[in-house]
């Protein structure tokens, strides 16, 4: 099928990896330092006197110029320590683990709701075009993708959480099962399955319903304009009208024929759309106070947390490199006339 | 080919979703809130920086220090100073040499004894760590510690100190565990199990940027606290905290809703808004070298002008009050020199015959700036009011400018002429609402150095009583003539519990700590 082509494409792409990250690093160190203001007195300019910032700037050596402090901070990352944030004295591993690990139990939430909800409202509006359906999937999806996604949250939380009151606003779990619940894996979803508390589990996954159903709404709209246009590009091509001569079932020809070879170049979209989503998750976050990355790196850029900052994005591409990567793959696999 | 690997693709996703679905629907039935009706769920929009408090310098870090670590004075029970580790302290005529006798019988939490070697290795810590958030400022005054006996400290300073015991209150003065705490680093705030005080609670857990959970210390030597623990949840909206509260997923909430919600709050059923006065005050800065806030009667005149009532009333409804000095009312040795001076309300006349002594072009264009960042949007509201009263009076034409936090705090006096600040005190008292903000070379970069004003600091700091009180008083009045600083207003201490909860009025007062172990769920 895809054979060495793939393989050589697949190991360029991790080559490439190296000085992607390097470039990325170093605009976002740089714009970091363009930015006026820095940490230090951010962290301190409120209360104690110039003399004193002064030193404590000496003695982190933000004093230095930029090209050390630059290579510093490269000669870290090569030795694997990405430093600690100045703002709150975090590692920023544990920043990536931790707070990372809430934005993957979100974004991969969200994106099983992208999926189903873009896949069949895209699947039904394009088999019964210009019908009353077609009409409506039409409209959600544009509603739904033009709408900013902290708005849907705030609509959420006011009808689900204040109105209606069936599900929580904020947060992952409530805060006795975030206070009790062991982290094994920071995804508190899978943390209550291993500590087998059901009612714990149960509490989780209410947590996760607004936030999961905002971000994946916004980014379902893609998917529905999409596989419709597909459903109905598949439908007129001369295979299906192959198979309608040759007598088969209307609805074989449908579901079997048209529709899975429809949702092909969805997989493609649904890698691209893993960033956008990532960018949602920012405010997403915020609206539904997420402990995710998103929500971190808002803070931290507004305090100019040099390193803080600098690791989250490092993150954030590769993530995105890394699931682009997985998609040209799966591609590759359930399309053998792709080659590379 | 493909078909088939489509085929495989999506039952493989099918079966993933249907054992997703059916794990849910497992535990559904098992499904209920969880909770603890002992346990205090406190929601705050406040961030920790660090826990250890030989690097903490700030009100939300402290908010969680204050349960687990204790000073050798403090603020236990209200907002009169009171010796806690100590039983008491004497010092020496010129204020230079303190000698404090340690309670007896007090252990941390983890079982340790607490020694006056304990003691001497805190301070000792805090002046070798010098950690960058600058706590150990606070203790520039100190030489050095020595220990006599077990239960006795003497702290040895290079200068008088009339307010040595406020000192030992903040958290530069905390006693901490000498076998937990490294001497010469902070300590991680999620390394709880070293993070070993006095306190009436133990830190448990701690998650950056989402909880910290406090359980109770069975090693307390003080009363019990009054609760089973508590959990302080953050968020980085108000707005979702308010709805919180209201759906009763927290208990109680301290810091910091906005004046709206808390309006609304007061009308909800189920919330109770609990307010006393407080001491976080905001304040408007001239850099007195900087044209045209250089020219003392431009400076009279906008304080002639400063339109106190109308900020309180239309953009804090009610939540602040007007403020005369930059020394709160309530603190002992606050006075009202600004009302003397300029007047309760607003006076256009005598802010015209300022002007024309200032000898400068009506309307005098003047830019303020200000932080939305740092002390929230209201701020916006607040500055256009102060450029609607200076506008109106025809006698300045007013830009408003804002910035970020990060870009704001470093360039204050040297850039801005004249910005908004607020200040929330290191300790309660007048001393740290005047020395902080007259001597020469203070933190707002704003060229202020007054002879007469730096006198009377070093006469404060050497006097007692109420020598200290009289001095205090004459460095307001001489601030009012002077004018570096324009107070508008003080924030009252604000928190809101649902009906369940109560004790919270006992922890409202002038110091503005939220002592947890005074209340209670039921």
């Amino acid at each position: 099928m895809t054979g060495t082509s793939l393989r050589t494409y697949l190991l360029t792409r991790l080559a490439l990896v190296v000085p992607m990250v390097f470039i990325l690093l170093t605009l976002v160190f740089l714009l970091m330092r363009v930015a006026p203001g820095n940490p230090i007195q951010a962290a301190l300019g409120g209360h104690v006197p110039p003399a004193q910032v002064k030193i404590i700037e000496h003695r982190l050596g933000f004093d230095k110029p930029l090209y050390t402090q630059y290579g510093d901070y490269l000669w870290g990352i090569v030795r694997g320590n990405f430093g600690t944030s100045i703002s709150d004295n975090r590692p920023i591993t544990q920043i990536i683990t931790q707070n990372g690990a809430a934005t993957l139990e979100l974004t991969f939430f969200a994106m099983i709701v992208a999926i189903v909800v873009g896949v069949s409202v895209g699947l039904l509006a394009g088999r019964f075009r210009d019908t009353g359906l077609d009409v409506f999937g039409r409209m959600f999806g544009i509603l739904i993708y033009a709408m900013p996604v902290f708005f849907l949250g705030l609509m959420a939380q006011l009808v689900f959480g204040v109105w209606l009151g069936w599900l929580p606003i904020s947060d992952q779990a409530s805060p006795i099962n975030q206070a009790l619940l062991p982290a094994h894996t920071n995804i508190m979803f899978i943390d209550a399955i291993w500590a087998r508390n059901w009612a714990a589990l149960w509490d989780v996954t209410k947590h996760l319903i607004l936030p999961a159903l905002t971000l994946g709404l916004v980014t379902a709209g893609v998917f529905i304009r999409l596989v419709r246009i597909n459903v109905i590009r598949t439908l007129r091509d001369d295979y299906i009208e192959a198979a309608r001569a040759r007598g088969i079932d209307e609805r074989k020809v449908v579901y079997t024929h048209a529709f899975k070879n429809a949702l092909v170049p969805v997989i493609t979209i649904v890698g691209l759309n893993f960033a956008v989503l990532l960018g949602g998750a920012v405010l997403t976050e915020e609206t539904f106070n997420w402990p995710g990355i998103g929500h971190e790196l808002v803070l931290y850029v507004q305090n100019r947390d040099y390193a803080a900052v600098q690791g989250i994005i490092i993150v954030f591409a590769l993530v995105v490199v890394f699931v682009s990567m997985l998609v040209d793959f799966l591609n590759a696999y359930v399309d053998p006339r792709i080659r590379y | 080919m493909a078909k088939r690997r489509v085929r495989w693709l999506l039952t493989g996703s099918a079966v993933a979703a249907i054992a997703v679905a059916a794990a849910l629907a497992a535990t559904a039935y098992g499904g209920s809130k969880a909770g603890n009706n002992k346990v205090i769920i406190d929601g705050t929009t406040g961030t920790v920086v660090n826990i250890d408090p030989a690097n903490e310098y700030d009100y939300d870090s402290f908010t969680v220090d204050l349960p687990i670590f204790q000073g050798l004075y403090g603020f236990p029970t209200g907002a009169k100073l009171k010796p806690v580790l100590a039983t008491g302290c004497s010092h020496t005529k010129n204020l230079k040499t303190w000698t404090c006798h340690l309670r007896h019988n007090v252990k941390f939490s983890n079982g340790d004894p607490m020694t006056s070697a304990d003691v001497k290795y805190s301070f000792d810590r805090v002046q070798k760590i010098k950690g960058d958030q600058g706590i150990f400022t606070l203790l520039t005054y100190l030489q050095s510690t020595t220990t006599s006996g077990q239960y006795t400290v003497v702290f040895h300073l290079n200068h008088p100190d009339s307010i040595w015991p406020y000192i030992l209150s903040t958290n530069a003065g905390y006693v901490v565990d000498k076998n937990t705490f490294p001497a010469n680093s902070i300590l991680a705030n999620t390394d709880t199990s070293h993070m070993i005080g006095t306190g009436p609670y133990k830190l448990t857990k701690f998650t950056a940027g989402q909880q910290a959970v406090l359980t109770p210390n069975t090693n307390y030597w003080g009363a019990k606290p009054k609760n089973g623990g508590i959990i302080i949840d953050y968020y980085s909206k108000s707005s979702t905290m308010k709805l919180d509260l209201q759906q009763g997923n927290i208990d109680m909430a301290f810091q910091t809703f906005t004046p709206t919600e808390i309006s609304s709050m007061k009308k909800t059923k189920g919330l109770k808004v609990h307010s006393a006065p407080g001491v976080n005050i905001r304040y408007l800065v001239f850099n007195v070298k900087r044209p045209p806030f250089n020219n003392l009667h431009v400076r009279k005149a906008i304080a002639y002008l400063m339109p106190r009532q109308t900020i309180a009333k239309r953009v804090w409804h009610g939540t602040v009050k007007p403020l005369y000095s930059m020394v709160p009312a309530g603190l002992p040795g606050a006075s009202q020199a600004y009302k003397t001076m300029y007047g309760a309300k607003p006076n256009l006349a005598k802010a015209k015959a300022e002007m024309k002594k200032a000898h400068v072009k009506k309307p005098l264009p003047i830019t303020l700036w200000y932080t939305p960042t740092h002390y929230g949007d209201v701020s916006a509201d607040e500055y256009i009011e102060m450029q609607r009263a200076l506008n109106a009076s025809k006698l300045f034409k007013v830009t408003l400018k804002s910035a970020e936090w990060a870009q704001y705090s470093g360039a204050l006096g040297k850039v801005y002429g004249a910005f908004q600040l607020g200040w929330f005190p290191d300790y309660p008292d007048a001393d740290d609402y005047t020395v902080s903000f007259y001597q020469p070379q203070s933190f707002y970069n704003n060229g202020y150095a007054n002879s007469k004003m730096t006198k009377l600091i070093a006469k404060e700091r050497a006097t007692t009583g109420k020598a200290r009180i009289a001095n205090l008083k004459k460095m307001q009045t001489l601030a009012a003539k002077t004018l570096p600083t324009i107070p508008y207003w003080q924030g009252d201490m604000i928190a809101v519990g649902r009906s369940n909860v109560s004790g919270i009025p006992s922890t409202l007062d002038a110091t503005y700590y939220m002592r947890f172990w005074l209340l209670t769920k039921s």
